[in-house]
Parts: C-alpha cells; structure tokens; sequence
C-alpha cells in the first residue's frame, strides 16, 4: 500500500509514549507519595535525615551494607534456625571428589544441581563469601570454567537471583529482526542496550560482536554502591564482560557477555538473558528462573561465549535443552 | 545485593515494558526506573508505617536503617502489627502497579491527540 507524503501521522508507532510526559505523570506520583509520607509520619524523613540517609538513595545504602558484608564474610543477616553449617572449600572438594570416585561421573549435571541444592538457600539472597567460594571450586572441577564472584576488586550486588527473558538487541542502525533467527518471538527491544549500538554499520558488525549480541546477558550495573563516584571506570569494565550463568534447577550452564543494564529493581528479577540465553537455560517456555552469575576469570580470551557443554547426557527429567 | 526487605513482593513487569517503550536511551530508561523505585520505596514504608503503633516507629526505623535488607523484619512486624503484613502490603503494591499502570497508558493515549 502506498504512503502518502502529508500522511505522516502514519508513522507514529500507535504503542510509543511520549518521554516527557511519562515522564511528567511519574514525577508528580513521586511528589505526592513524598508528600503523603511526610504528612503521615514526618519523624520518618527527620529520623533518615539524622543518619545521613535519603529514602531516594535507600538501594545505594543497603548495596553498601551488603557489600561491606560479603567482603568481611559476616553478612548482616540473621543465620535461620535449624540451619547446618557450610561445608569449607576443602570439604567441597573432598565430596566432589568423593562424589566422582576416579572417573569422570557419568551425569556430572546431576552432581552439580545436588550440590547446589545443598549449598544454595530456597529462596535467592545475598550469599555469603564462603558459599560463593563453594560455588567457584564447584563450577572449576565440574563445569570446567573459572568463574569468580570478585574479580579485579569488582563483584556484583548479587550472584544468586531471578534471571528473566530479554529481547534481542538492534546491533547496529537499521537491523531488523529478520537477522536475529531462529528466535524471532521475543522479538527487538524498543531501546539500545546500555553501550548502544554493537557497530556503527552492518559491514562493521564482526561475528565476535554477533556472538556477543546472541549471548548477552544484562546486570543491575545501575544499582552498584560506586556507580555514581566510577561510573567512566565501570562503564568499561563491565561492557561485554563475560559471566557464567548456570540455572540452579537443570544445571544448564552458559557463558555469556553483559551488553545492557538492568532489569529495576521492581520486577523481582536480578538479572536478563536474551531469548538464546533463556532457551538454552531452560527451553521455550523459561521466562525466570533462579541463577546463579559469576565473573569469567579469562584474562587470555580463550572461554568461548554460549553453552557450556559439560554433561553430554540429557535427563530426561530435566530436559536439557539442545540449540 | 541491592535489596529492600519487600523486594520480593514488588514485580511491576508490565510497568517495565512501558517503560522501555517510551525511552529512547538507556539513560532515560533509567531515570524513570528510579522514580518509580522511590514511588514504591515511599508508599510501601508509608503503609507499614501506618498498620505499626506508634510506640514501635523509632526501634522499626532502626532496624531499617542497620539492614534494609534483612527478611527479619517481616517477622519483626507481623510479631507488632498482628496481620500478615507481607501479605497486605503485597495487595497495596499491586494496586500501585495498576494506578501506576493507568497513568502511563493514559499518557499513550494523551500522546495520540
């Protein structure tokens, strides 16, 4: 069908939403729930106030009392009752070891989940140096992968969380997503990643930077207690930083490189995956799921980006999944 | 991790989808992130506040204060309150999700005129 030159109305995305009003309507709902607040309970603001806290700033303050937790390894939280104590380093390798008699096991993915299950708490929370210590030995002798939840004096706010599907992102001006099969039905986000376009051109988009795009996982870069004072510094750190992600339930493991920020910290979800990530992590239907997501310890460039093959056995009652 | 207690109560997908719509950069998908971080951080510590007496604000803000993390302080309230508060302040945050909701996809449609 034609388009007609004065028909520019046509071009309107019907679903697109003006910034600035949006903008405008949040602002005002954040001034009249500031301003319910300090009606309701005045001492509230006043009592912040005389610790040097900003309710506004109230993510950053918890970022840097856990943080300043898990590097001293006395998390502030109250250990629950009836809970046995972790096993250290050495006892995790004994019973890998153990575990693995002389052989290789026969289903190594099994082995990971039993482990996991008994290192890991139900519900994602803020580990403790020592589990992730734990987890780094696991991952090395099992999963083949040097990961680590501190590398260079950087960790996240959280390894352990809820990871939730992403779409794809546009690499470059003008791609579609007819170049981003076989999974077209996440379909392509409305914005750029957080280091925007993979290359300038089409001509420019290497394969490494495909591979990047197809194995992108996104992180709460945003929420990091030194964010705002090394921004410039993190910035650069963390642009396509490879991560190891392994699902806690299937095992399923894969090595993939940050190219975004997020998801808010409101959607119950820690960390994203593009629809590759998420299909290979727990097929098509997997849209969150707890992970767990440590640094790739690769200074030589050498860990390829996608799935971690491991465990060449599938379980039938775990489904690994194959792309 | 960068954690408030009620976290896990708070999961406005549909708010983020919306979000994402509108911005054009990262940087402003982030900043409206954050104004919706501290709608929630206000109205969510507003409603607690008014189910606690009173005689137990300053010991709550205290604990607040010392680990805004810690799951503990549900169990804190629900001894105080005698409600399941959890549950309650769940309710009150999908409502917020929803009003919130409203107002965005009023503003697509104020955007159309």
């Amino acid at each position: 069908m034609p388009k007609y030159p004065a028909r520019t109305y046509e071009d309107i995305d019907r679903d697109k939403i003006d910034f600035s009003l949006i903008r405008e309507k949040l602002k005002l709902k954040q001034f009249e729930a500031k301003k319910g607040l300090n009606k309701q309970h005045p001492h509230v603001l006043k009592y912040l106030k005389s610790k040097g806290i900003d309710l506004e700033k109230i993510r950053e303050h918890s970022a840097k009392i856990l943080s300043a937790g898990a590097l001293t390894g006395t998390l502030l939280l109250t250990p629950p009752v009836g809970i046995k104590p972790l096993p250290s380093p050495a006892e995790i390798i004994e019973s890998i070891k153990l575990l693995m008699g002389e052989k290789v096991p026969d289903a190594p993915q099994k082995l990971i989940i039993d482990l996991l299950s008994g290192i890991l708490p139900e519900r994602p929370e803020p580990l403790s140096q020592q589990e992730e210590k734990n987890l780094e030995q696991i991952f090395e002798r099992l999963i083949g992968i040097k990961a680590k939840a501190d590398l260079e004096g950087e960790r996240l706010n959280t390894t352990y969380g809820y990871i939730g599907a992403e779409q794809h992102l546009r690499r470059y001006p003008g791609d579609t997503m007819i170049n981003h099969g076989p999974f077209y039905k996440e379909g392509m986000a409305p914005g750029l990643g957080a280091w925007g376009y993979f290359a300038y051109s089409k001509d420019k988009l290497t394969p490494s930077l495909e591979e990047i795009e197809r194995w992108y996982a996104v992180v709460q870069t945003l929420y990091l207690p030194d964010w705002n004072t090394k921004t410039r510094y993190l910035r650069e750190w963390y642009k396509y930083r490879k991560v190891l992600i392994v699902n806690v339930k299937s095992g399923n493991a894969v090595v993939a490189a940050i190219a975004d920020s997020g998801p808010a910290a409101w959607t119950g979800k820690h960390f994203g995956g593009s629809p590759e990530i998420m299909e290979y992590l727990g097929g098509p239907r997997y849209k969150k799921g707890p992970v767990v997501l440590f640094f790739v310890d690769d200074p030589e460039n050498k860990v390829p980006l996608g799935p971690v093959d491991y465990n060449q056995i599938n379980l039938p009652e775990l489904a690994l999944v194959n792309i | 991790m960068s954690k408030i207690f009620f976290d896990h109560l708070v999961e406005f997908e549909t708010v983020e989808a919306e979000i994402k719509k509108a911005s054009k950069t990262p940087e402003e998908k982030e900043e409206l992130w954050k104004i919706v971080d501290d709608i929630v951080n206000h109205k969510a510590l507003g409603f607690i506040l008014d189910k606690l007496p009173i005689q137990n604000h300053d010991e709550f803000l205290e604990k607040f204060h010392q680990t805004p993390h810690s799951p503990d302080l549900f169990d804190y309230l629900k001894e105080k309150i005698g409600e399941n508060i959890e549950e309650l302040l769940r309710q009150e945050l999908g409502n917020l999700a929803y009003e919130l909701l409203g107002e965005i996809r009023s503003t697509k449609s104020e955007t159309r005129i």
